[in-house]
């Protein structure tokens, strides 16, 4: 079922946390909606779970108008961060309580739970109480007790915030895994840009309230549409500098102490003098060899190995400074004097004023 | 060497038998009514006086528990009048009735009082907690005399009514300060996840809200008890007729007269002891986590 947010607007007091939302979910896939904390995110989640009042707006799941419905006439589920399981209940009775207050038969309610337990391993723990559980556990039990009543529409806060980093990694692609068997639309809350990418098939990112970007991971990652968007998608995180931009024989290039990068393929959509942030993932930047052309050059300030690959932290003349990936095996030592060369096709050129992304094409 | 070792054991030694001696200081009045309430009379003022007695006897129990005025004939005295073992049973059943009424009264406004301060938004509902405990720090002597005009007015006096509802003043705010601290302690997600899970607002409340809040609740429940069980002053004032008295003023009438039967007066100590010893050993466990819920503000 879809999900389809028509100008939604949310005020604490005279606190406005969300402002014009406009959002369709399509119909059985996976969207997120990403953001620092205090973005409102959550404040979403909870007006599609029905536990928040909307101040303006609509919200429809298919045509219908849920405004007003009460939280269990929308046939949803949802996983708290905190998991909220019930303290003084079986795994097996936490399990089955959404199916014993509908009135559901109890040899349906035994054959859902035993359903639910053996896909999420968890039937072994039947009898125990949440206390008695470890946190991958709680997490198992409360993901149970979302899909053992086959909502439509399946909403999680952050489930993942509190589980170590291994499991974290795991459950990851157990949710992936476990949104494509429900066929339910799945509306995930996270701040945590790596689940976001990982998991989506649709991310909004929100911020202050505002939808930033909503598309795809590959389109927020590749194409961010502001400055927000393109500092808080990636990691490490995208290198910006300012300048301006210099009109040079018809074809406009950015300029900036040190630096002069021609941008052919945005002329006619920047003007002479416009203060402009480039944008530039440290992925996208290159180290020019030793006596090769380069962009703009500098001194080697601190190389991070990551493994596979080494960060090399590089201070340009006027102290700022701009991160390189590098593969592992390449050779640079602190100190040297390093170049670094920039694709103008790679780059993203960001209007200072608005903060919007200014694109080649449309 | 061996005063290396005898040292903890001897220190070990003087703390237990100190302990022991404090203890059973602080006992022996309990200890002394209920060896007293067992003794015949004779040996009541026997000198010198027996701490165990000699020949025990349950006669005073019998007496107070049958209310039979015939056992003060046999003993050569005359019965003038009433004797206030003849009341005893019904003295009990009015205290256990005062004490039941207002601690179901005091622990249901007071949990819904408090669910309501902690999950609805109004005027007051930040403020009135704190100032619920107000009213517990001033004695109930001084409220003791308004609320008698009150009886008077709504023509309660000398019923069990003006007791149960004179209780409840007494104990209702701090119940409701330990039910606001408790329900405090209970997250809301469990209550949205119910709502979720398709619960009403009233299923919430009674199948989630309150078995988390049980200990809250047992641990108010006690300090209710214990309160309406233990009063003398509001028993005093509010109740006229023998019919109508609790334990506690009763108990009190054994003295009047010429004559104080001790035996009979033990008895009725102990016997008035009994009902709080019990109800204490069996939720003992939960008041402490209920106090303790209570204790951390936030």
């Amino acid at each position: 079922m879809d999900v389809r947010l028509e100008a939604i607007n949310k005020s604490f007091g005279a606190v406005q946390v969300l402002k014009d939302i406009e959002l369709v979910f399509p119909d059985r896939k996976f969207v997120t909606l990403l953001g620092p904390s205090g973005c409102g995110k959550t404040t979403l989640l909870r007006m599609i779970a029905g536990l928040e009042t909307i101040t303006s707006g609509v919200i429809k799941f298919g045509d219908q108008v849920v405004n007003r419905l009460a939280p269990r006439d929308r046939n949803i589920a949802m996983v708290f961060q905190s998991y909220a399981l019930y303290p003084q209940m079986t795994v097996r009775q936490n399990l089955s309580y959404g199916l014993r207050v509908r009135g559901t038969p109890k040899a349906e309610q035994d054959a859902q739970v035993a359903r639910v337990a053996r896909v999420l391993e968890i039937d072994h723990l039947l009898e125990r109480k949440p206390a008695q559980l470890s946190g991958g556990q709680r997490q198992r039990v409360a993901l149970g007790r979302a899909m053992v009543r086959k909502p439509d529409i399946f909403l999680m806060d952050e489930p993942l915030s509190n589980l170590d980093a291994k499991l974290r990694v795991t459950m990851r692609a157990e949710l992936r895994r476990f949104h494509l068997d429900l066929g339910a639309t799945t509306v995930y809350v996270t701040h945590d840009q790596l689940e976001a990418m990982t998991m989506s098939d649709l991310i909004a990112v929100m911020h202050g309230g505002v939808v930033q970007q909503f598309g795809t991971p590959a389109d927020v990652y590749d194409r961010p549409a502001n400055l927000f968007v393109a500092g808080f998608i990636g990691s490490p995180p995208m290198n910006f500098l300012e300048g301006e931009i210099a009109a040079n024989a018809g074809a406009p290039a950015f300029f900036s102490p040190g630096i002069r990068l021609a941008l052919p393929h945005l002329a006619g959509r920047l003007a002479p003098d416009q203060r402009v942030m480039l944008g530039v993932r440290p992925q996208a930047a290159a180290l020019a060899p030793a006596g090769g052309a380069a962009t703009v050059r500098g001194r080697v300030w601190v190389v991070e190995l990551l493994g596979s690959e080494k960060l090399v932290d590089v201070e340009l003349g006027d102290k700022r400074r701009f991160t390189v990936q590098v593969r592992a095996d390449s050779v640079v030592g602190v100190e040297e004097e390093v170049g670094i060369r920039l694709d103008p096709e790679t780059v993203h050129i960001f209007d200072m004023d608005s903060g919007n992304a200014v694109r080649s094409e449309g | 060497m061996i005063r290396e070792r005898l040292g903890p054991i001897v220190l070990r030694l003087a703390l237990y038998a100190s302990l022991t001696a404090i203890t059973f200081l602080v006992c022996f009045p309990l200890i002394w009514a209920l060896t007293t309430s067992l003794k015949p009379k004779a040996e009541i003022f026997a000198v010198p006086p027996t701490l165990w007695p000699q020949a025990i006897t349950l006669e005073n129990y019998a007496a107070l528990l049958s209310g039979k005025s015939q056992y003060f004939q046999a003993e050569g005295q005359a019965a003038i009048g009433t004797s206030p073992a003849k009341f005893f049973m019904r003295w009990f059943a009015n205290s256990a009735i005062v004490t039941f009424g207002s601690t179901l009264i005091s622990i249901t406004v007071a949990t819904l009082a408090a669910y309501s301060l902690t999950r609805f938004r109004y005027w007051g509902q930040r403020f009135v907690p704190y100032f619920s405990l107000l009213g517990y720090m001033i004695p109930s002597i001084i409220f003791v005399f308004p609320l008698f005009l009150m009886m008077v007015r709504i023509g309660l006096t000398d019923s069990l009514w003006s007791l149960i509802l004179g209780y409840v003043c007494v104990t209702l705010p701090f119940c409701m300060w330990l039910m606001w601290a408790f329900m405090r302690s209970i997250p809301i997600e469990i209550e949205e996840a119910a709502l979720i899970d398709g619960a009403s607002r009233l299923q919430v409340f009674s199948q989630v809200v309150l078995p988390s809040a049980l200990p809250g609740i047992i641990a108010a429940g006690i300090f209710s008890m214990i309160v309406s069980w233990n009063d003398y002053l509001f028993g005093r004032v509010f109740m006229n007729s023998l019919d109508n008295l609790t334990l506690t003023v009763g108990v009190m009438l054994f003295f009047e007269g010429t004559h104080v039967d001790w035996g009979l007066l033990m008895a009725a100590s102990v016997l008035m002891t009994v009902p709080m010893a019990l109800v204490f050993a069996a939720l003992q466990r939960h008041l402490v986590a209920g106090f303790g819920a209570g204790a951390v503000k936030g």
